[in-house]
């Protein structure tokens, strides 16, 4: 197949990638670019565990053709925070127990930051619709709830 | 009460920057030089015997390195499951698995495997593979695959049913139902359940020139799982290496052992490559090719006396063990032993096995046998009550299990808070307006149920148990503990270091922990039964004991008094305060330490490890251990509402309360609750794979199996009950799958609370309630 040049902003720094038009998202950030904080629990966008932000959007990377994303910004988890600054969202997941095997984690995280990206009241309806596409096997969802939430008031007080 | 500086604290969780930042490693992560890609074929039949196979083309296709067949991979029989392969005498070891055989059983056995230089490559060699079937009858039913037509599985002692028969007696069963005033008699009907975590079963292996094998996966047992792949590999031990790179997402039993086959093809594919191999298991393949739940069939006959004493009871479970044995000889074992343990009942009996049929296997999944038990059992004790026109609740304290009390377990029962729990959920849910929530003629019909149960905090004696853990003070007084256990998300990476750093007497920041890896770890049979906080904390404990004492003898030879008199308190030796109160004269008396030429009344553990560096000595602690046992105890309550239009069942509430012993990080036993309430409602309500009649998995996604989201969550309350048992460190009991196995009989209890139906068949669907609601109005 012709392999194409792709151009996009990936966490806040121009990226220039030969892909397969069949490629999909997941795999050019996975194996491509060797981000592999961004997860692949099915391949057929039905956990969420590949979550990533474009455009401001959460979306699953593993249902995005890696050439969609032209001229597209594009957040993955590498790209929101760092032991330096955490964002708000992880700091509320690390010290309120929404973290057990961590595989869902970076898909969860960029879900809320979409939502709060958007709003930071959001209501407990909010948070569990953004959320119900990401699948937590571990902790039932309830501290993760609760660290959105956390995270939230946060971000309000900031503002 | 003793305060402790460590424990007892929700800190935040050690791996939790890892894995809040996306650099946390999982083995489907990996990347290695050279590495090539495995996939499987995998069998479309349900039984059949492989009479032509046929690779050459697919062994032609550019990029494809290397495909393995039976023909040209060992035909060493084991078994995936971490203790059958090695079981304790007298029990026989159950091996019925190659890695690949000439008979396939269920659709999905393992045909072949292709290694290419990508995954695509590899996809489309294994549709170049060529194989020719004999097709065998098959059987999907457990008591279908007893009858005398049946087909046969695997050839067995007994026709289909793979190891012994479970057969637990205690007291006089026949004479107890005799004497008994009221005897009810149910059998229900248990779905198939998947543990659905969030990572696929994964391996990468890479085999060395000189034949050392390192094999990084997913598994929840690297040690166990190590002599699995020595045994079919016929290398030594001490050249294989397993390990998680260091984490794994999610276990919940699926992976005790090999995670399904991805080690052993792995190494498979890698020694015929001579190349580094992955092999990550699709969504698909780990619901149709990697171990279930048990389904199959529970019956309790229970018989008491009027006043509502429990006299006699009669447990039967015949499982469905799938096309191999895995877990199938243990599970039935532990289905009895808890069914029996709850209730102090004077004479009972257990007959339970599994049995082969040709659907995936059936192995571990958190409650391991005891969701099936409980679901039973505390349905018909719901009954009992209705019948004895009594309380349930009422008759629940009135039969359960207190410390001391005989028991059919072979370890004592040491504590028990559930008297506590019962009081606690009772109140929580508002138990006293049960049965006053519905108005006449209402669609919407409220009701509350409750569930209780125990479980054992390690595997002993259901399998070899034992547990070591050593850790090193470093040249500058941090300290590091080695401990072969996983960290499969439940904690262990910051519970077990909670432990050191108490005992030590140590800031948690000091301490560090190497994990799940058999070449720097000692041997751990790893992380199930709800063990590894409680077994492998106890190796913990001794091993930080044994440091702690090496500490305070090097340092009472520089303080010069008796090792006993010196306290080591954050990272600072000194003489016991007391002591110095004791001759009054403001301390000025206290023993010093001479270091370094210079006198002190205190010194730290960085100063003292760094003399006894000079002096050629590091402190190396040790801790053997083996556990003893301990049953947690928990009593589950929920409210529902069940929509008599729609017919849906809404969860609204669950009151989890749970005796832990002692909390070592209260967060982590709340999320191990709260997780394994949403799993138990997904057991009660949704969870179910079923098969076709060519024996095809109906669900094999999580688009068609129906999990849970953070949209269904019902308002869950999980409350902890410290009963300090006298064997767990610091007092601690398992926890981590207790969360599930009283969630599903607490819910059906309270459908029927709200309906008056009785579900003798789980999951409650919006298809069964119509029916039930259909024949009800009849």
């Amino acid at each position: 197949m012709n392999l194409k040049i792709l151009k996009f902003t990936l966490n806040g720094e121009p990226i220039e990638i030969t892909v397969s038009p069949d490629d999909m998202l997941v795999d050019v950030l996975r194996d491509k670019l060797e981000l592999t904080g961004t997860k692949k629990g099915c391949g057929k966008g039905e956990c969420g565990a590949c979550t990533v932000i474009i455009n401001g959007e959460a979306v699953n990377s593993c249902l995005v053709p890696a050439m969609k994303t032209m001229g597209a910004n594009v957040e993955t988890i590498e790209g929101i925070g760092s032991p330096e600054k955490f964002h708000p969202v992880q700091e509320a997941f690390m010290d309120l127990g929404a973290i057990q095997c961590g595989f869902c984690t970076p898909g969860m995280i960029m879900s809320a930051k979409a939502l709060l990206d958007k709003t930071t009241s959001p209501t407990s309806k909010e948070i569990k619709r953004s959320l119900s596409g990401n699948i937590c096997r571990c902790t039932g969802y309830v501290k993760i709830e609760e660290a959105v939430q956390a995270a939230a008031e946060k971000m309000r007080e900031k503002q | 009460m003793k305060e402790y500086k460590v424990i007892g604290q929700s800190v935040r969780r050690l791996d939790a920057v890892e894995k809040a930042t996306g650099t946390a490693g999982f083995t489907s992560d990996m990347k290695l030089p050279g590495m090539l890609y495995g996939k499987v074929l995998r069998s479309p039949h349900p039984h059949a015997r492989i009479v032509g196979i046929d690779t050459s083309e697919a062994e032609k296709l550019p990029g494809v390195k290397a495909v393995a067949t039976y023909k040209n991979t060992p035909r060493e029989l084991f078994n995936t499951s971490a203790t059958m392969t090695f079981t304790v005498p007298p029990m026989l070891p159950v091996l019925d698995q190659y890695i690949f055989d000439n008979v396939v059983r269920y659709v999905g056995d393992e045909v072949a495997a292709v290694a290419a230089t990508s995954e695509k490559i590899a996809e489309a060699a294994l549709g170049l593979i060529k194989v020719e079937y004999e097709l065998l009858p098959a059987v999907y039913d457990p008591k279908e695959a007893l009858t005398p037509g049946a087909p046969v599985i695997h050839e067995s002692e007994k026709k289909n049913i793979p190891g012994e028969i479970i057969q637990i007696p205690y007291g006089d069963v026949d004479k107890g139902f005799t004497e008994s005033d009221i005897i009810i008699e149910k059998e229900f009907k248990l779905p198939v359940q998947k543990q659905a975590q969030m990572e696929t079963q994964a391996a990468v292996a890479q085999v060395g020139l000189d034949g050392k094998i390192t094999v990084w996966s997913t598994t929840q047992t690297p040690h166990p799982t190590k002599m699995i792949l020595s045994k079919v590999f016929s290398i030594p031990e001490s050249k294989i290496r397993v390990l998680n790179p260091p984490y794994i997402g999610g276990g919940f039993g699926v992976r005790i052992g090999c995670s399904a086959k991805a080690e052993p093809i792995a190494v498979a594919l890698s020694m015929l490559a001579k190349k580094p191999v992955k092999v990550v298991y699709s969504r698909k393949e780990d619901f149709i090719a990697s171990d279930t739940r048990h389904g199959g069939y529970v019956s309790v006959k229970l018989g008491a006396k009027k006043d509502g004493a429990f006299h006699a009871m009669y447990l039967k479970a015949t499982l469905n063990g799938g096309a191999y044995c895995s877990f199938s000889v243990e599970t039935p074992g532990v289905l009895g032993c808890m069914g029996l343990a709850v209730y102090r009942v004077p004479n009972q009996l257990y007959y339970g096995h599994s049995v082969y049929t040709n659907t995936t296997p059936a192995g571990a999944m958190r409650g391991f046998g005891n969701p099936q038990a409980m679901y039973a059992i505390e349905s018909v004790v719901d009954m009992m009550a209705e019948k004895l026109g009594m309380d349930p609740l009422k008759l629940r304290l009135k039969n359960i299990m207190q410390v001391g009390d005989p028991w059919v377990l072979p370890y004592r029962c040491g504590s028990t808070g559930l008297a506590e729990c019962i009081e606690k959920g009772a109140k929580s849910i508002g138990w006293e307006n049960r049965g006053k929530l519905n108005k006449p003629g209402a669609r919407k019909l409220r009701g509350i149920g409750m569930g209780v149960g125990t479980h054992v905090s390690n595997a002993w004696p259901f399998c070899g148990d034992y547990d070591n853990a050593y850790i090193t003070v470093q040249q500058d007084g941090s300290v590091h503990l080695a401990s072969g256990v996983p960290d499969m998300g439940t904690g262990t990476s910051t519970s077990l270091p909670q432990l050191v750093a108490e005992v030590v007497g140590v800031g948690l920041d000091q301490v560090s922990m190497t994990f799940a890896d058999t070449a720097s770890t000692p041997f751990d049979i790893g992380s199930h039964a709800s063990r590894t906080l409680y077994a492998a904390g106890t190796a913990v404990v001794e091993a930080a004991r044994d440091v702690r004492k090496q500490v305070l003898e090097y340092a009472a030879d520089l303080f010069k008094v008796a090792p006993e008199r010196l306290v080591l308190q954050d990272g600072v030796i000194s003489a016991a305060s007391q002591d110095a109160g004791a001759v009054g004269d403001n301390c000025s008396g206290a023993p010093v330490c001479k270091i370094g030429g210079v006198e002190k009344k205190s010194i730290t553990l960085k100063e003292l490890a760094y003399d006894a560096h000079l002096r050629n000595k590091q402190f190396i602690g040790v801790g053997r251990i083996v556990p003893d046992n301990a049953p947690p105890w928990h009593a589950h309550f929920a409210e529902v509402e069940v929509d008599t239009e729609l017919c849906q069942v809404r969860v609204l509430k669950v009151a989890a309360v749970h005796d832990v012993g002692k909390a070592i990080h209260p967060v982590i036993c709340e999320g191990q609750i709260e997780g394994g309430v949403l799993q138990g409602i997904g057991y009660a309500l949704s969870e179910e794979i079923k098969y076709d009649e060519k024996g095809r998995q109906l669900e094999n996604s999580f688009h068609k199996y129906m999990l849970l989201t953070a949209d269904d969550v019902p308002e869950i309350e999980a409350m902890l009950v410290e009963s300090n048992d006298p064997t767990g460190p610091f007092g601690a009991k398992g926890v981590g799958e207790c969360g599930l196995v009283p969630t599903a009989p607490a819910i059906v209890n309270a459908i029927y609370d709200a309906t008056g139906i009785r579900f003798y068949e789980i999951p409650v669907t919006e298809e069964k309630i119509f029916k039930a609601l259909k024949e009800h109005v009849k």
